[in-house]
């Protein structure tokens, strides 16, 4: 039983590490209305970024971390103001197969760059707690603060202040949004900074509770996809719950079946979602 | 001389074999309208099912279950079934969904499948996979091996693209652009939309059953490793490279591609880092053609242009 109770809870850090890594998912789907293939990428460079400052150049890890999510957030905006925006008018499938490619460059450059091998980032050891016979590290636990603190903030920000709420009109309705007279470039480009940091973020984490390879970018798409698609296009704050669902499921899954179908599950929790529920968690219809 | 030559035959060979798929993700896309993101699933299993069917009964260190150890013709035909059988399995919960959904759960039914291989070793020994399969003894032609399955991967192509244009002209493949354009119109004149479309899906992942079977013949090995999501993105962009709509956009763009992969290969590296870069320089002028081809689609212009004049 305390085993299980373990696994669970191992899922909910993962789970919190998967809200962390959809929500700037989720709000690119949102505002700019296309899948980006390439969100996982980010998470990537910035953990490359932060190994780096850190292992590389030998600075502490917290301004190597927010050096990295700054910088994140501007390629992201690069990247989507270059490629994602000229071609926005063909269609949302045009700009998620183009979303394919921009992957491939940031992955090539990636593996050019940094080479292949597993990397650590220089930080003490994790120290393990032990709460009723359960242990966490402390790098689980931050990860579950900064999920809790991100999901409060972007609340606050999305519902209080003028960018936050402009973002929500326009991904509710772009033309509406427009003729209310607001600026629809300038909130793109917000979003982009937003969603892109966020994947910064995400990327940190990844940094402090896995290893390091170049390709760790794509196993995470696979994942940020099956929240994604759970939790329904249309919302942000049913990623939270579909976060915590599909990590839980995958940890918790070992106890029964080989550690190898771990991934497999959260494919599995999606098509027995999307035959029951095709609109996902959020009943929103989304297109 | 003689390296030029066996690039050029291995560029019409693997060319030849991923037109195939192609062309079959042409009909579902460009006319059929649906996104299909886990075309590697059904390579995968025409390439097993072929190697299952011909495979010899396990013995020793084996670790699958089931080898029939038939000839290779059986296994052949095994294979376009097998791949037809995934795609009804498959098709039938998931064609009512739309665009980006449809990608996303065709995408993860490839990465099931894949995982599924990888795990269950009762199928194809795991990440060892099959070695060995057998292939049909090409000598009696008195050519090369290399050129007869070059061959023989030209005709499965110029067969898929006969069957596929067939069927495109006929009555049916009128329904078929009709529901692409316009569904409710479609509907109103009294189409089933939901069966065609699964029709659609399941024809046109025969031949990429056949393809997966050929394939297993050339490579003489199965193994989860040669079915990842890289075969689906590399025949989306031949498809995106050739301009959608035509069939010979297809054939063309994947053997620009396949011939632009041959050439990155052939040069010879010094050391493994420079290989290593070399490999990721092919990643990132891949992805940039990508992108630019798809910013300014200058192929489909091209046959736009044509058309007009």
């Amino acid at each position: 039983m305390t085993l299980l109770a373990q696994y669970a809870l191992t899922g909910v850090v993962t789970g919190c590490f998967l809200i962390l890594a959809t929500i700037g998912f989720s709000l690119t789907r949102q505002v700019e209305g296309f899948l980006n293939i390439a969100h996982a990428e980010l998470l990537g460079v910035s953990a490359f970024i932060t190994w780096g400052l850190n292992a590389g150049a030998g600075w502490p890890i917290v301004p190597a971390a927010i050096v990295a999510i700054v910088a994140t957030a501007f390629i992201g905006l690069f990247i989507g103001r270059v490629v994602y925006d000229p071609i926005r008018r063909l269609g949302p499938a045009v700009v998620l197969i183009s979303s394919v490619g921009v992957a491939y460059v940031i992955a090539g450059l990636m593996h050019a760059i940094i080479g292949t091998g597993i990397r650590t980032l220089d930080v003490p050891l994790a120290t393990t707690f032990k709460f009723f016979g359960l242990r966490i590290t402390n790098y689980q636990m931050i990860v579950v603060g900064l999920a809790a603190l991100t999901g409060i903030s972007l609340a606050l920000f999305l519902n209080r202040t003028r960018t936050g709420l402009a973002i929500r009109a326009m991904s509710t309705n772009p033309e509406l949004a427009a003729s209310r007279g607001i600026d629809v470039r300038q909130t793109s480009r917000a979003t982009w900074l937003l969603s892109s940091g966020l994947a910064g973020l995400a990327g940190v984490m990844l940094a402090l509770i896995a290893t390091l390879s170049t390709d760790i970018a794509f196993h995470q798409i696979l994942q940020i996809l099956a929240v994604a698609i759970l939790a329904g296009l249309g919302s942000l704050y049913s990623v939270i719950v579909a976060g915590l669902i599909v990590g839980i499921a995958m940890d918790v899954s070992v106890f029964w079946i080989p550690a190898g179908y771990r991934p497999l599950i959260a494919f599995a929790v999606v098509i027995i979602a999307l035959v029951v529920r095709p609109e996902g968690l959020s009943m929103k219809s989304s297109s | 001389m003689n390296t030029i030559s066996q690039i050029a035959l291995t560029v019409v060979m693997f060319g030849s074999l991923f037109s195939v798929l192609t062309l079959s993700l042409n009909l579902q896309y460009a006319r059929g309208g649906m996104i299909n993101f886990g075309t590697v699933a059904y390579f995968a299993t025409g390439a097993y099912a072929y190697a299952i069917v011909t495979q010899e009964p396990p013995h020793g260190l084996d670790q699958y279950l089931v080898g029939l150890d038939m000839p290779w013709w059986a296994g052949f035909i095994a294979a376009g079934l097998a791949a037809m059988a995934f795609a009804i399995l498959t098709g039938w919960p998931t064609l009512r969904l739309r665009g980006e959904y449809l990608a996303l759960t065709t995408f993860a039914f490839a990465e099931m499948l894949n995982s599924l291989l990888v795990n269950e070793r009762g199928i194809g020994n795991g990440t060892v996979g099959l070695a060995n399969v057998e292939r049909p003894d090409a000598n009696i032609l008195g050519l090369s091996e290399n050129v007869v399955y070059a061959l023989a991967a030209f005709l499965l192509m110029l067969a898929t693209a006969y069957a596929f244009r067939r069927l495109l002209a006929s009555p049916y493949g009128r329904a078929v652009d009709a529901i692409r354009d316009d569904e409710v119109a479609a509907q109103a004149i009294g189409k089933n939309i939901a069966r065609l479309r699964f029709q659609v899906f399941v024809i046109s992942s025969m031949p990429i059953g056949f393809a997966g079977a050929l394939y297993a013949m050339i490579t003489t090995l199965v193994n989860p490793e040669l079915f990842t999501a890289e075969v689906t993105f590399f025949v989306w962009i031949a498809l995106v490279l050739g301009g959608e709509r035509t069939i010979l956009g297809a054939i063309i763009g994947t053997m620009a591609l396949v011939g632009f992969q041959e050439a990155i290969r052939a040069i010879p590296f010094e050391s493994v880092r420079a290989a290593e870069i070399a490999a990721s320089a092919e990643d990132i002028v891949t992805g940039i053609l990508f992108i630019v081809i798809l910013r300014w689609q200058p192929f489909s212009a091209l046959a736009r242009r044509r058309q007009a004049a």
